[in-house]
């Protein structure tokens, strides 16, 4: 393939522009002094210093790994057993079930989370029909409970189609092989249809985690001015407070915590498969 | 081979599928201890379904399935003392080759200790004892294939199943497995089900071989029997190669072919009852003509290494040749009606002649006239012929109200035959005309030049249809232009497959010898 190596060249220069030379100045950033003047750059780690220092900052960051982490396990429960019933129907109904699935990711996530804000509202539907049973008004947007029902409602799509997708791709004949072996139904998806998953469950972590930790809007709209994550307090440092280089040293920690994060998730994805190589 | 019990017992199965197929039409076997069995068919005879109703994966719609005398229809797989090698093995790939093959005995919850030996024991015997920590998916087709067999055989199961398991692996390789599995299954003397559709590994392996077919059991033997003694046309055929003749019996131990007759070893047949005489082409030999008992000519001879291919026709098929007249007729246009008029020239038996109408002409001329603008049909108001009960060629004109007007030639023709008495053969075609584009457009030629023709060919014995084998003609069907053709059409003659160590010119005359008792006589059947 050598003689396409320069059709990748426009790539290459669009990546650097847009992805390489933002990230380069981020970093930039994050060990300057806010207000010096382009061409003498002051370094420091005092944006981190702050950071790390500030029990506010610490008490965010800790709340937002803890709702990341809790709507993927959510999506997880949730997630797998309707990526498995999918994977058992026939390619019709299997088809008609992934799409109803993708359907709400057409629609705007901002849209759909507004949509959210009207339902959960004191006086909006749920409390409505609530108030029909005498029950209520209870009080739900603006807690912790708000804003994971929104990151799960939003990102369990993507766990579902990364399991669905390695479930569908799995070999029938290997239950079978199971199951002649002696493996009770239950005993086979223990021991083959769950390890064989695993790699979906993985991606699909990747894929809520990320989005999960770092978002801001949702916690901002459902949770209210007193529910602050990470995302928000990267914001409200580009967007209000100005100072860049403080928002740009979060956006690096932030950046490093989710690097670790995957690069443990993918030594759990290879275990597996790699036992017994010795 | 020692008295045993039956072990599994098919009791009518029948089995079909939602969308109506059925595959298996009351299938009625018993299959002994420590037997191997080879179920043998081409695909789709039902042979793998048959297999995974007695894994469990499947339910019969009808039928018992006995197992030590016990109905095991409901008996869910896992409780089957009965294992299966896949046909793409479907080992687990998240597994070593240790776990895989230990997977049974984990799942029984067996000590580790006797795990480990167990493992190893069959490690042993499929001769991988190196390969307990590799990753399955490193492992070659050939490994793999062992890997299944051990991890089907390590739960000492009283019956093992083995689905194509052969089928993914290369010539040499398979040859080596097949000599392997037999050495396995006495080495570990329980019953094997082989399912294949390869009648050589069936013929190497087996104790017993159950032929299938259309969802139905063809013949059940030792590959012996089944070789030398195949019971219809459908077993011989699939089993090795073979020539089959139609014959006559004359009584015990007296068959007639070719006009011949010939000792056999075949007896409670009927005098005079047809049958088909089966001889393998290993039991034909060829010697010099005078000295054979059956004369013919070596039409092909392929060298095959051991031993050569020749094919000797003893007698050649029945011919015809036909003229086949090719016309390219364009449609007249009548400018001032604004209409056009179209018709091919036909042709017509003789006999046929009487029965001659206007509507008659028109449909065999195929004569239409259309407006030229709306295209719609115009009806075509005279048709002028003169045709006569006799061979010659005459005008025929088709005209409209309107007056536009096409004349196209008429041909009647004898009835064109040809006997080939020595054979008790007759062909029979007729001369004809076509158009450019009929012979341009046509999709099967052969076909179509059979249907044009009229061609067909029957023996003179009994009346029945033989099949026309050749059609050969000398244009380019792509660029025809007209003109007139020969069409020629054959049926087949008697072919022998002959398997010899001589070597022979293409074209020689030579004689065949074989031995009353490589002569097999079956019972004529109409399913094949």
């Amino acid at each position: 393939m050598k003689q396409f190596r320069s059709m990748t060249y426009p790539y290459v220069a669009w990546i650097s522009v847009m992805i390489v030379l933002p990230m380069l100045l981020i970093v930039l950033y994050a060990f300057t002094v806010s207000g010096n003047e382009v061409l003498t750059f002051q370094f420091t780690f005092d944006n981190f210093k702050r950071f790390v220092t500030d029990t506010v900052f610490m008490e965010v960051l800790g709340r937002s790994l803890y709702i990341a982490v809790l709507t993927t396990l959510i999506c997880i429960a949730l997630g797998y057993p309707i990526a498995y019933a999918i994977a058992q129907m026939n390619s019709r109904s299997n088809t008609i079930m992934i799409l109803l699935i993708t359907m709400p990711t057409w629609v705007n996530m901002l849209v759909r989370t507004y949509a959210w804000m009207g339902i959960l509202q004191d006086e909006g539907i749920l409390n409505t029909i609530l108030g029909f049973f005498g029950i209520g008004p209870v009080s739900m947007i603006h807690t912790s409970f708000a804003v994971i029902l929104g990151m799960v409602y939003n990102f369990i799509p993507f766990m579902i189609l990364q399991i669905h997708t390695s479930l569908a791709k799995m070999d029938k004949s290997l239950l079978e092989a199971a199951n002649d072996l002696g493996a009770t139904p239950v005993q086979a998806f223990l021991r083959v249809t769950l390890p064989l998953s695993l790699p979906g469950v993985i991606s699909g972590i990747t894929l809520v985690f990320l989005p999960a930790v770092s978002s801001f809007f949702i916690p901002k709209l459902l949770g209210g001015g007193q529910f602050v994550l990470v995302g928000n307090i990267i914001e409200s440092q580009f967007l209000t407070s100005g100072d860049w280089n403080f928002g740009s040293a979060i956006s690096l920690i932030m950046a490093i915590i989710i690097m670790l994060s995957m690069w443990l998730t993918r030594k759990v994805d290879v275990q597996p498969a790699s036992r017994g190589k010795e | 081979m020692p008295e045993q019990k039956k072990l599994i017992q098919f009791k009518n199965i029948v089995k079909s599928f939602e969308d109506g197929q059925v595959v298996l039409k009351g299938v009625s076997l018993d299959i002994y201890e420590n037997e191997f069995v080879t179920l043998l068919g081409p695909s789709g005879c039902g042979k793998t379904t048959l297999l995974r109703i007695l894994g469990g994966f499947l339910q019969p719609t009808e039928g018992k399935v006995l197992f030590d005398g016990e109905d095991i229809v409901n008996v869910p797989p896992y409780k089957r003392e009965i294992n299966t090698v896949f046909q793409k093995y479907a080992l687990f790939p998240h597994m070593n080759v240790y776990d895989n093959i230990a997977f049974g005995l984990t799942i029984k919850k067996e000590p580790k200790d006797v795990i480990a030996q167990k493992v190893m024991r069959m490690l042993r015997l499929v001769s991988l004892e190196d390969y307990a920590d590799r990753n399955v998916t490193e492992l070659s087709g050939g490994q793999q294939q062992r890997i299944a067999i051990a991890r089907a055989l390590v739960n000492e199961p009283s019956v093992l199943l083995l689905d194509e398991p052969l089928g993914a692996l290369d010539l040499k390789l398979r040859k080596e497995m097949q000599q392997e599995l037999k050495y396995i299954q006495q080495e570990v003397g329980i019953t094997f089900i082989f399912v294949t559709h390869d009648q050589e590994e069936a013929l190497t392996m087996s104790d017993k071989i159950v032929v299938m077919n259309a969802g139905e059991i063809q013949q059940i033997g030792t590959p012996t029997e089944i070789y030398r003694y195949p019971v219809n046309e459908f077993v011989a055929n699939f089993i090795g190669e073979t020539n089959i003749i139609d014959g006559v019996m004359q009584g015990d131990d007296l068959v007639v072919f070719e006009d011949k007759k010939f000792p056999c070893r075949a007896r409670g047949f009927n005098k005079n009852e047809k049958v088909d005489v089966v001889i393998r082409p290993e039991h034909l030999d060829i010697v010099p003509r005078s000295e054979g008992m059956l004369k013919g000519v070596v039409k092909s001879q392929l060298f095959k290494g051991m031993h050569y291919d020749t094919v000797v026709e003893t007698r050649v098929g029945t011919t015809i040749t036909v003229k086949m007249q090719v016309s390219q007729d364009r449609p007249v246009l009548n400018a001032d009606a604004g209409e056009k008029i179209s018709a091919s020239a036909f042709l017509i038996d003789v006999e046929d002649v009487g029965e001659l109408d206007d509507a008659k002409v028109v449909a065999l001329a195929s004569a239409e006239a259309w407006d030229v603008e709306t295209e719609e049909p115009i009806s075509i108001k005279n048709v002028e012929y003169d045709i006569k009960p006799e061979v010659g060629s005459y005008s025929v004109t088709f005209t409209t109200a309107a007056g536009t007007s096409i004349t196209v030639k008429a041909a009647v023709m004898a009835e064109n035959r040809v006997e080939s008495k020595v054979y008790q053969e007759e062909i029979y075609a007729m001369n004809f005309f076509k158009k450019v584009e009929d012979i341009q457009e046509s999709i099967a030629l052969d076909t179509d030049l059979e249907t044009w023709a009229s061609a067909s060919a029957w023996s003179l014995e009994d009346g029945e249809q033989v099949e026309i084998t050749d059609v050969k003609y000398d244009f380019d069907p792509e660029t025809i232009e007209p003109g007139v053709y020969d069409v020629t059409f054959s049926t087949e003659g008697y072919e022998y497959k002959v398997s010899t160590t001589r070597a022979c010119e293409e074209g020689a005359e030579v004689g065949l010898i074989f031995r009353p008792e490589d002569i097999h006589v079956m019972k004529k059947e109409g399913q094949w």
